[in-house]
């Protein structure tokens, strides 16, 4: 595969999956990933991927993505909301709560498989937001 | 891990526990093969047969739960033989006469009676991982997803205490860490004790330094971790937000989660997929996935790396980072209002000591490994070479504990739980990417051949499994890696909830729960509820 035709593109990156932090190139076409590269110049791979790292992109372009926010209507049915009313929602209820239970009682659980600024943010949300150390990531389980 | 991924082709003798390493870290397990073509030795200790035990030059086939004990008689039979590094052991920690008093008892035999292990390959296994020059050890959760996960990393500190295997190229107590990111959420302070670059948050110059940058006092007090916040929903906890994490699938005892998660008055969860968790969410946010966003990963030995985007999300779904901060925005705190990731990644830096020598302009190149703790350090691949950071390294005087639940007449057999090659975690990706479930389309519970006659399971036939706190039904695989009174299943599969079956109990210390531990019954049934139902 040329990867420097006019119609591809390649990205270096980091593999998704486990700690190991093996470096790739993902090859895109017309805004999807047509193949994975190991990297030979990658610390932690040296050019070696594994089956995971290799082949099991597909899930980025499958059909079950969410492609727009969720709300709880009045029948306890998740439906479809623009960004502004689900935003507003997601803080109401931490404002609600927060007047009803005290501060103590929001909790904030960040990711293993997001990037370090998402954790960050996770954990600023919680600590500015209520001046608490509730947050936890996913680790213990 | 405390020396670096290229270490792992040096040692002169490996020591692997707890880690099933071809399946969960594969491409770090090719690096230990470099390392036995050179011709180092290996010792495996494992209760499952499995790959890396099949490439053992010794193999220690343990009862699950039995480290502590395991990891005791070898360091009585280390200091028995004189093996003891003893400039290092006086120059470097504190300790080593207590710890002489304290495995007085424990002896390869005591071991025996507990791992299941005979005395003489205990005493082989200590004798060559003590004589060698460069031993290193590694392990995963198979150590730590136990009551006594914290004796388990101790008593294999006590081992590279002992023999000087620390701080020099080859060595090591090196874990491997499980997710993409899971150091990174650590080192960014996303835990109940720490701040950003593990500061303690119960400091007072910390709680004053972070005020300072935050704008807001934060709590004195530790938080709770969230298997704490797990059982106090309802009762005490209120509201959650959760980033990217099955918990439904992932945690132990799936009743008591989902019950956990449907007590409270307001769940927000992020995520690119609607998972099982996503579906109890009041409102659910649609997130890029890791090819549509631009940030670092920080691997498991310590590297900060770059991801890039390389293709755009689907419809409307946008960064975790942003839709963090759009909630913070909406209550309205201050602080949170970044349109790009790299004041994020900075301010991170600026805020924690082990990236102090970074901004994300440093880091683009991948070299980095931290500490890096000032502007033109080059980061620290190999950890503790001149020196622990405490001073000096403290033997731990850990004692053997039995798992939290043992088996019995009425759950005859044990359950241990963990990883296969072609799934991660709970299938949410490795389920949609289409070549690679293929592959592994469907669990099995793996058997001894004569746990599969005394039950009457056959291979390929359906068994019910039961613990204390639910029931699976789950196909059977007949097979010689899994030793007699003990069978594997993964957790990965939606359709077979292991982790109905799991929750027994959880280090009082971490609260990792013990998912590598849970006796059960299991009988034959004629097909799985499930599939019938369907």
């Amino acid at each position: 595969m040329n990867a420097s035709t006019s119609d591809t593109k390649t990205t270096r990156t980091i593999c998704g999956y486990c700690g190991v932090g093996c470096s790739l190139d993902l090859v895109t076409r017309d805004n999807r990933i047509v193949a994975v590269q190991p990297a030979f110049d990658g610390p932690a791979n040296q050019g070696a991927l594994c089956v995971k790292g290799q082949f099991a992109y597909d899930y980025v372009h499958h059909p079950d993505r969410l492609t727009h926010p969720l709300v709880r209507n009045e029948e306890g049915q998740l439906q479809p909301a623009s960004w502004d009313e689900a935003l507003q929602r997601a803080a109401q209820g931490f404002i609600d709560v927060e007047q009803k239970h005290g501060r103590h009682a929001v909790y904030g659980v960040a990711s293993g498989r997001t990037p370090s600024e998402a954790n960050y943010m996770m954990q600023k949300f919680i600590r500015v937001g209520f001046g608490t150390n509730y947050i936890d990531n996913c680790s213990r389980a | 891990m405390s020396n670096p991924l290229v270490d792992m082709e040096k040692p002169d003798v490996i020591f692997c526990i707890g880690t099933n390493m071809t399946e969960a870290h594969p491409v770090a397990a090719t690096r230990l093969k470099k390392a036995l073509a050179r011709g180092a030795k290996m010792i495996v200790a494992d209760p499952r047969r499995i790959r890396l035990a099949e490439m053992a030059d010794l193999y220690l086939p343990i009862r699950v739960g039995s480290d502590t004990a395991l990891l005791l008689g070898m360091a009585h039979v280390i200091v028995r033989e004189g093996l003891a590094d003893s400039e290092f052991i006086a120059t470097r920690t504190e300790g080593y006469d207590e710890l002489v008093d304290h495995l007085q008892e424990k002896t390869p035999q005591w071991a025996e009676s507990i791992t299941g292990v005979p005395a003489a390959k205990i005493e082989e296994a200590a004798i060559l991982y003590g004589s060698s020059d460069k031993g290193a050890i590694y392990y995963t959760l198979g150590i730590t997803e136990h009551i006594c996960g914290v004796e388990n990393v101790q008593s294999l500190c006590n081992l590279a205490l002992l023999t000087g295997n620390f701080g020099r190229e080859g060595t090591g107590v090196n874990p491997m860490r499980g997710q993409n990111n899971i150091q990174g959420a650590g080192d960014s302070g996303a835990l109940p004790n720490n701040y950003a670059g593990f500061q303690p948050v119960d400091d007072a110059a910390n709680q004053a330094k972070f005020e300072k940058a935050y704008g807001r006092r934060v709590d004195l007090e530790k938080g709770i971790t969230k298997v704490t916040a797990l059982d106090q929903c309802g009762d005490g906890i209120f509201a959650m937000i959760i980033d990217g994490e099955n918990t439904v699938v992932s945690d132990p005892d799936q009743e008591h989660c989902i019950h956990a998660l449907k007590s409270l008055e307001h769940l927000v969860v992020i995520d690119i997929f609607l998972t099982e968790t996503a579906e109890l969410a009041d409102v659910v946010l649609p997130a890029t996935s890791w090819a549509e966003t631009d940030g670092n990963f920080v691997n498991t030995e310590r590297r900060i790396q770059r991801v890039r985007k390389a293709v755009d999300p689907p419809g409307e779904a946008r960064p975790d980072w942003w839709i963090i901060g759009q909630i913070a925005k909406r209550i309205g705190m201050s602080g949170l209002d970044y349109d790009s990731p790299v004041p994020i990644f900075n301010e991170l830096c600026e805020l924690s000591p082990i990236y102090q020598g970074i901004d994300w302009d440093l880091a683009e190149g991948g070299q980095y490994q931290w500490p890096i703790p000032y502007r033109g350090h080059p980061g620290t691949p190999r950890l503790h070479e001149d020196g622990f950071i405490n001073g000096r390294g403290k033997f731990s005087f850990t004692d053997y504990r039995d798992p939290a639940e043992t088996i019995d007449e009425d759950y005859p057999l044990w359950l241990t739980t963990g990883r296969r090659l072609e799934s991660y975690h709970t299938r949410t990706q490795t389920g949609r990417s289409e070549g690679i479930n293929d592959l592994l389309p469907e669990e099995t519970l793996e058997v001894h051949p004569s746990d599969a006659a005394r039950f009457g399971l056959h291979d390929g036939g359906w068994a019910r499994m039961s613990s204390r706190r639910g029931a699976v039904d789950v196909r059977v695989e007949t097979t010689r890696r899994s030793p007699q009174g003990t069978v594997f299943a993964s957790f990965s599969f939606a359709e077979v909830p292991i982790n109905v079956l799991t929750g027994s109990g959880y280090d009082p210390i971490t609260h990792t729960a013990e998912l590598k531990v849970c006796p059960v019954h299991v009988e034959p049934i004629a097909e799985s509820a499930q599939l019938a139902a369907d």
